[in-house]
């Protein structure tokens, strides 16, 4: 830099905080010179990023200073609600924003406090913890839910991996695994889950000389690495893992027979007429078989368990039939491997139009790569330690996930990683974001080891949710919007609130109050669920009143905002707890524990004013403060690991006033000590404490199972039916309740029963690194980059495909759906992509007026997403998002 | 059109650079026809006459070209600096001194009687042997320029200083004959001669061309410029039929038909023709020079290219919102 | 796993008497394309639309099913024998002792003929300083400071590129681009030191310029994609 640029600064600071551009909240360092943000970087103190930052990342500054950014209070002037009308925002002041919002509010309270429906983005998901779940508790509403996330990327897995891994996700122990499976997912590829460190890792794993192995419809960044692309037809996933286990254990008889004695309920005997354990007549519990005392025994009994590897115990058994009182059981696991028997390599390319042969050979080699019987020593807190080394994972996410067959896919794809007993341990498959953990040793919080239920079963010590996924709920008479208290197994559903029957269902299951009040902080629901006309007019135009929290007044606010209120974004404002609740933004691995701290890098910008200070203050107004602090209080406890201490509490009778950053302090102070409040965590940005390898290789240090059969889906399923039934559920919706079982199969979606030769392409999406869902295309910095970019704002089309349809690179075509919604966009051809399919990226396509940039740019693939129950996966309410397309030439 | 075809284009240079090669060539390849027809003993005939006056003027006007293109145009008395590597410092020199001798050759032709003496012509000589030397290196320049540019390897080829000569002498010829006609001196039998002349250089030109053309064809990079050049509409037709094979035809009918009709019917079709093929000489580098593209980047068996960023990426918007 | 740790970039080499030549690998088998060093770049230097010192191409080979896309980044590839140095005719662009080729910018006439003859396509310039927005809104405060960082450093009617980040070097960190990529694809060093990481990783994976035939000795080498 010159002299004369050298002597204009005067202040030249670097900030640590964290990034938010997606969810996986990196650690990050931001310079401010002369007042201003200019540069962003990774911090290196912070396990989240560990010095790395992704395109996004580095982009902020324009996310920060866009002149598009809503700066004021607006009101809308134009009662008519819907798609592309005209809003007519005017500029109100704060005060006159607060007093609309309290009233209606107040007014809602009067109806039913539970006619507020709070909607947010994942993106900002430790935000979501505080605003949104202190009111809710404190409103007294059960109504929440995060729109198109969950629906299209968390209802399977979250709930499937909850139960397998007591963790949001799972992933490659990529430091010590040599051979990966990767099912539709872009982990360590520029999206999916702590997305930098994985990045990092997936490289150093590569130039190691790991072996990953991706299936997926299209040349997408992680096949483009890959040791090996495997081109699978959407949806077929599941198909594929059950074809994998098959061929384990039925081809190649390769499985890890101690892994499933002891950390399984493979051993489980199962009575043969209702599927259900057979139960120790005292005890209740299930029973195994004692291969050594020929008799069977409850499944924890000294003599047949072994909580660590090195423990000694009799072999139980696996195959065969024993006859106990009367009753020829199996166990469980012989009923698996009779099961998947149908699922041959041959079935297997039918459906996923992989290759018999591949299907045997990739069975195979990740069989053999797991080194069954292989051991390394770990240096515990207790000493040496001998654990298996199972350098194999299978991992996946929102490909395999999003379709009608999410749940059982979800689960096949991981039992694979079971079958070999590569599951948390040395190079397995890893629960993540990092899930077990003994804490701060001054404290013991975050305290987060799992433990068994009475089956034996893992249980999670601390979640995000209030309720855990495993034991399962019981189902409920609903109170909630979208009848969620019935349904145990999901976590949200769009089937129910867009139907266009909505308030009829309500009705019928006898729901006493109608949508009120939507509060959303920052979700563009009209863009990230499916079709945008269907979620407007049947869901969103339901309620009295819409205010939102904003960045831009994006299509949702457009349509349907009745007040919008300018947020902070994640630069210009604190957040006590980023990396904590460990979902997507806490890297495993040995490396530290880190809980980290947003704090802003400037003040608020014009009238920005952080949601998390606005919601207490809205709550003050409203008067139920006192309850917010206790629904606060009360929620960090399985959130955050361990109950807040009572020097920390917030006061919950409403004679105090906490302010934001004192309840930041609170809640750092009370997780690591008097003087490491607030303060003292600002200066790096994060709090570190070293993990203890037993946590990060926990499988064989802890005392609990995990289920390889389903039994307890059996009961859930005839208690939600049995529900269901009483209120007549079925004049509105023909659910499946067969998918309730035990054992794991593929259901195939609508995209595979299509039978009209018109619509012979499959259409999916997938995601760019330089674009977060929706927002990232108004960063004039990401546009150029994506317009740097062949594929990111194209429809990608096999060359030959689009050859016999007379399609030229550039074209402008249409995808129509056969439910006639279609969308289009400009086509680049290439050799990278199954021949039958067509991939869209991001959430593009905008056409809001209020953000020009991403204005027009790439497809709007979500039209094409029906939120029927056809589209619905009857088990998790997981959406569909493949569908049949045809496609043709746009005329410009 | 793929709105992400041009990716590897040059976009730099064009009209204005264009402009000025054009300019530089027509200045040199006008004087170069006059000096040659001086020492021929032609000192009073229309080509001599009229091509010294172009010399000078285009050049300058040329300059002013290149100096509009330039990013900082109050920079430009550096050019100079680095004649040991560079061609514009080098075409800075020979211009320089072109234009010098140039101006002097006409100074000493036109407003003296130098040439009447022996001494005088003696002079002159010389002047137009360093003016000749200096308007074939000026020509030649505009082509080497180019030639010498390796990140675009369309130009890096002897093919374009030889078009580019060719080419100089051909407009520098018409510019000639568009302006002949306001010569008091000319005669029938010199614009038959001068269109003659005329059809031969296009001749010329056209074998200088597909020789480019066809040797841009042998491989990728250039080939794939070649292409776009073919698929141009104002290089087929403003440059190869309007440019060159029209005025070639009409040359011809000029000569066979000058010496019968009246001289002043010939002018508005033989000056329209030299009209066109100067049109066409501009055209034709503003083709060769937008058509340049850098060189793809291959490792590992990969090619590599840059993308252009779409200027109009509207398509994306699905299901528009009802109006 | 600390990765920002610069390594011996910018200092004198040991002995303190031999002047370093810098160079960079980037390996491709790390590279996955995530475009974090071209905003990185961006970002580092302030570059107005349209320019990227730091740039990313992707690349595709071979057909279905046996098709495999990789990326490729650049930048200006510091060449020993630099063809864009050798055209300028103002004497703006210079090599450094330190092997860095600059363009010192009040020397510069904007003539682009550097840019015909860089090969590798690294050098950009701008006639005016252009806003990332549309609609001649009034720059933001970044803008601000962006479009003064552009002028006081590179400057608009002028060629510009990548210098190697001689600044950052200059205080003993890695260049930006290198410093944020997520792979550790890239490495930064002194060439002509034997033991320097990018020496050895040259060496021990036969490390590769792009283009050899260009002729003009780059001095940024790439590691095979696989
Ligand atoms: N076609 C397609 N559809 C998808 C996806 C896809 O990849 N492609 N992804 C799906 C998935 S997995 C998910 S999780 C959902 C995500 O769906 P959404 O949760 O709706 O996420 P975004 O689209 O990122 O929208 C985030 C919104 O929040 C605003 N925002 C960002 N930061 C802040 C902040 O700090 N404060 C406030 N108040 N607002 C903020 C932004 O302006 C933006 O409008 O979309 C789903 N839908
Ligand atoms: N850069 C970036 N990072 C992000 C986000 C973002 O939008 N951008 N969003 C964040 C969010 S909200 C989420 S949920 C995560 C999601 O992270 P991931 O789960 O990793 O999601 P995607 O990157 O969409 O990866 C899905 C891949 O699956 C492929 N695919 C699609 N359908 C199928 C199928 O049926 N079978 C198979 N085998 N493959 C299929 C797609 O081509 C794509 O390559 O990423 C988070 N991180
Ligand atoms: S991965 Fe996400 S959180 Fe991390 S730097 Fe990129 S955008 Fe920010
Ligand atoms: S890459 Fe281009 S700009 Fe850089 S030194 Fe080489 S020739 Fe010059
Ligand atoms: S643009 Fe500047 S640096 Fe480039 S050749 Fe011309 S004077 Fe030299
Ligand atoms: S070394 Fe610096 S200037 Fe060069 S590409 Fe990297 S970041 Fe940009
Ligand atoms: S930052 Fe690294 S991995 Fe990403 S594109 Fe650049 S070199 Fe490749
Ligand atoms: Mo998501």
């Amino acid at each position: 830099m010159t002299a004369a640029a050298e002597n204009r600064i005067e202040e030249d600071v670097w900030i640590p905080t964290c990034c938010g551009q997606c969810y996986c909240m990196c650690g990050i360092k931001v310079r401010r010179q002369n007042g201003v943000v200019t540069e962003i970087a990774g911090n290196p103190d912070a396990p989240s990023g560990r010095g790395g930052i992704c395109v996004k990342g580095i982009a902020s500054s324009h996310l920060l200073y866009d002149p598009y950014r809503v700066n004021y209070p607006l009101k809308r002037t134009n009662p008519e609600k819907g798609l592309g009308v005209d809003p007519k925002f005017v500029r109100i002041s704060w005060d006159e924003a607060l007093d609309i919002i309290v009233e209606k509010l107040r007014e809602c309270r009067e109806r039913d406090p539970r006619g507020a429906y709070f909607q947010a983005t994942t993106t900002q998901a430790s935000e979501i913890r505080f605003g949104v779940i202190g009111f809710m508790k404190g409103f007294g509403t059960p109504n929440y839910w995060v729109s198109g996330g969950g629906l299209h990327c968390g209802n399977g897995a979250h709930f499937m991996n909850g139960i397998m891994h007591v963790a949001w996700s799972i992933i490659p122990d990529f430091a010590h695994c040599n051979y990966a499976l990767n099912f539709g997912c872009s982990k360590g590829h520029g999206a999916g889950h702590v997305a930098v460190q994985n990045a990092t890792q997936a490289a150093d794993a590569r130039f190691r000389g790991f072996k990953n192995i991706v299936f997926d419809p299209f040349q997408s960044a992680q096949a483009s690495k890959a040791h090996e692309w495997i081109p699978i037809r959407v949806g077929t996933d599941g198909a594929m893992a059950l074809g994998l286990v098959n061929s384990l254990l039925n081809e190649h008889g390769i499985y890890d027979a101690e892994y499933l004695m002891y950390k399984t309920n493979g051993p489980y005997l199962i009575r043969p007429w209702d599927g259900r354990y057979m139960r120790d007549k005292a005890t209740d519990k299930p029973l195994v078989w004692d291969l050594v005392d020929k008799r069977a025994k409850v499944h924890n009994d000294d003599s047949v368990t072994r909580v660590e590897y090195e423990d000694e115990a009799h072999e139980v058994a696996l195959t065969g039939s024993y006859n106990i009182d009367g009753v020829d059981c199996r166990p469980a696991f012989d009923l698996l491997k009779e099961h998947v028997k149908r699922y041959t390599p041959q079935y297997v390319e039918e459906v996923t139009g992989v290759p018999a042969a591949t299907v045997s050979r990739i069975a195979k080699e990740f069989g053999e790569a797991a080194e069954i019987g292989s051991t390394v020593t770990i240096q515990t807190s207790n000493g040496p330690k001998k654990i298996p080394k199972r350098p194999v994972a299978t991992h996946f996410f929102r490909g395999t996930q999003g379709h009608v067959n999410s749940g059982w896919t979800c689960l096949s794809v991981d039992m694979v990683n079971h079958i070999v007993g590569a599951a948390d341990t040395y190079g397995a498959a890893f629960g993540l974001g990092a899930a077990v953990g003994s804490g701060y040793e001054a404290t013991g919080k975050p305290y987060q080891i799992p433990y068994p239920c009475p089956d034996g079963l893992l249980v999670a010590k601390t979640w995000v949710y209030d309720h855990v996924p495993y034991p399962m709920r019981v189902p409920k008479p609903p109170t909630r919007l979208d009848l969620h208290d019935m349904f145990p197994t999901s976590i949200y559903n769009a089937f129910v609130i867009t139907s266009p029957r909505w308030e009829e269902i309500l009705e019928r299951f006898e729901i006493p109050y109608k949508p009120d009040v939507m509060i959303n902080f920052g979700s563009n629901s009209v863009m990230t669920m499916g079709n945008a006309e269907a979620v407007t007019e049947n869901f969103l135009k339901k309620f009295n009143f819409i205010f939102s929290f904003q960045l831009y007044v994006t299509e949702f606010e457009e349509a349907v905002a009745d007040i919008v209120l300018p947020d902070a974004c994640f630069l210009e404002r604190y957040t006590p707890a980023v990396s904590f609740p460990s979902t997507f933004s806490h890297p495993q691995g040995e490396d530290d524990w880190g809980w980290s701290i947003r704090q802003p890098v400037v003040e608020p910008l014009y009238e920005r004013r952080d949601f998390n200070v606005v919601m207490l203050d809205i709550c003050r107004r409203l008067g139920i403060h006192g309850r917010y602090y206790k629904g606060l209080n009360d929620s960090i406890g399985i959130r955050y690991g361990g109950e807040m201490d009572e020097k920390y509490r917030l006061v919950e009778d409403g004679s105090v006033e906490h302010s934001w950053e004192d309840i930041c302090d609170r809640l750092l102070k009370d997780r690591f000590g008097e003087e490491h409040g607030l303060e003292h965590v600002r200066k790096k940005g994060v709090f570190t404490w070293p993990k203890k390898k037993e946590d990060v290789y926990w499988k064989w240090f802890n005392p609990s199972r995990v289920p390889i059969y389903f039994e307890y889906f059996i009961d859930s399923g005839e208690q939600i039916s049995k529900l269901w039934d009483q209120y007549g559920g079925k004049d509105f919706f023909d659910l499946d309740w067969s998918r309730f079982k035990a054992l794991a199969d593929w259901y195939p979606c609508p995209s595979h029963t299509e039978t009209s030769p018109e619509y012979d392409m499959f259409a999916f999406y997938w995601r760019a690194v330089m674009h977060c869902n929706s927002m990232t295309q108004q960063n004039p910095y990401l546009d150029e980059c994506s317009q740097e970019d062949p594929y990111v704002y194209a429809i990608q089309i096999h060359k030959d495909t689009a050859a016999e349809k007379g399609i030229a690179d550039g074209d402008n075509i249409w995808l129509e759906n056969p439910q006639g919604h279609r969308v289009r966009g400009w086509v680049a051809l290439t050799d990278g992509i199954e021949p039958h399919h067509v991939a869209v990226a991001a959430v593009a396509g905008h056409w809001g007026n209020y953000m020009p940039i991403a204005k027009g740019k790439g497809t709007f693939f979500n039209d094409l997403v029906e939120m029927d129950l056809p589209h619905t996966d009857p088990l998790t309410f997981n959406q569909d998002i493949c569908c049949r397309v045809k496609i043709y030439k746009a005329d410009r | 059109m793929n709105p992400k075809a041009n990716g590897q284009l040059q976009t730099e240079w064009s009209w204005w650079i264009a402009a000025y090669l054009f300019l530089g060539g027509i200045g040199g390849g006008a004087y170069a026809i006059a000096a040659v027809n001086w020492f021929l003993g032609e000192s009073a005939s229309a080509s001599t006459a009229v091509g010294l006056w172009i010399g000078f003027p285009a050049l300058l006007i040329g300059s002013v070209f290149l100096l509009v293109d330039l990013g900082t145009p109050r920079r430009a008395v550096l050019a100079g600096m680095k004649p040991g590597t560079s061609w514009i410092a080098r075409g800075f020199w020979i211009i320089t001194a072109f234009m010098v001798l140039a101006l002097l050759h006409l100074i000493l032709h036109a407003f003296t009687a130098v040439g009447q003496t022996a001494s005088g012509r003696m002079i002159l000589s010389v002047v137009g042997a360093a003016g000749i030397v200096c308007a074939v290196g000026t020509m030649a320049y505009t082509g080497i320029l180019l030639g010498a540019s390796k990140g675009i390897p369309f130009w890096r080829t002897g093919a374009v200083p030889v078009v580019f000569v060719i080419s100089a002498l051909v407009t520098g010829h018409f510019t000639i004959m568009l302006i002949a006609p306001f010569y008091r001196g000319v005669t029938a039998e010199a614009v038959q001669t001068m269109s003659l002349e005329a059809a031969a250089l296009v001749v010329l030109e056209v074998l200088a061309i597909l020789f480019f053309l066809q040797a841009a064809f042998k491989t990728p990079d250039p080939r794939e410029s070649a292409l776009r050049i073919l698929r141009k509409r104002s290089f087929v037709i403003g440059y190869f039929i309007l440019g060159l094979a029209v005025p070639f035809v009409t040359m011809l009918i000029v000569y066979r038909s000058v010496a019968s009709t009246e001289l002043s019917s010939y002018v508005p079709i033989a000056a329209g023709a030299a009209l066109l093929g100067l049109v066409g000489g501009l055209i034709l580098r503003q083709s060769v020079l937008v058509c340049g593209a850098l060189p793809t980047l291959n490792i590992a068996g990969f090619e590599f290219r840059r993308i252009a960023r779409p200027k109009d990426p509207k398509p994306g918007i699905g299901m528009l919102p009802p109006q | 796993m600390n990765r920002t740790q610069p390594i011996s970039a910018g200092q004198p080499s040991l002995s303190g008497l031999r002047m370093p030549r810098y160079g960079m690998v980037i390996d491709l088998k790390r590279c996955y394309g995530c475009y974090a060093c071209v905003m990185a770049c961006k970002v580092k230097n302030h570059t107005p639309p349209g320019v990227f010192w730091s740039r990313i191409l992707k690349g595709e080979a071979g057909t279905f099913p046996n098709v495999v896309r990789q990326a490729l980044p650049v930048l200006c590839m510091q060449c020993d024998e630099p063809s864009c140095l050798e055209v300028c005719p103002t004497g703006a662009t210079v090599k450094l002792d330190n092997g860095i080729v600059i363009v010192e910018k009040d020397k510069c006439m904007g003539c682009k003929y550097c840019m015909m003859a860089c090969p590798y396509g690294a050098r950009y310039s701008v006639d005016e300083w252009e806003s990332y927005f549309p609609d001649g809104l009034p720059l933001s405060p970044y803008e601000e400071f962006a479009k003064q960082a552009w002028e006081d450093k590179s400057g608009v009617g002028v060629a510009t590129k990548c210098d190697f980040c001689r600044d950052r070097i200059a205080e003993g960190r890695d260049p930006a681009c290198v410093e944020a990529c997520p792979a550790k694809a890239r490495t930064f060093g002194d060439l002509d030191d034997p033991d320097s990481e990018v020496s050895i990783l040259i060496k021990r994976y036969r490390g590769e310029v792009l283009n050899p035939e260009f002729g003009n000795k780059p001095k940024v080498y790439y590691l095979a994609p696989r």
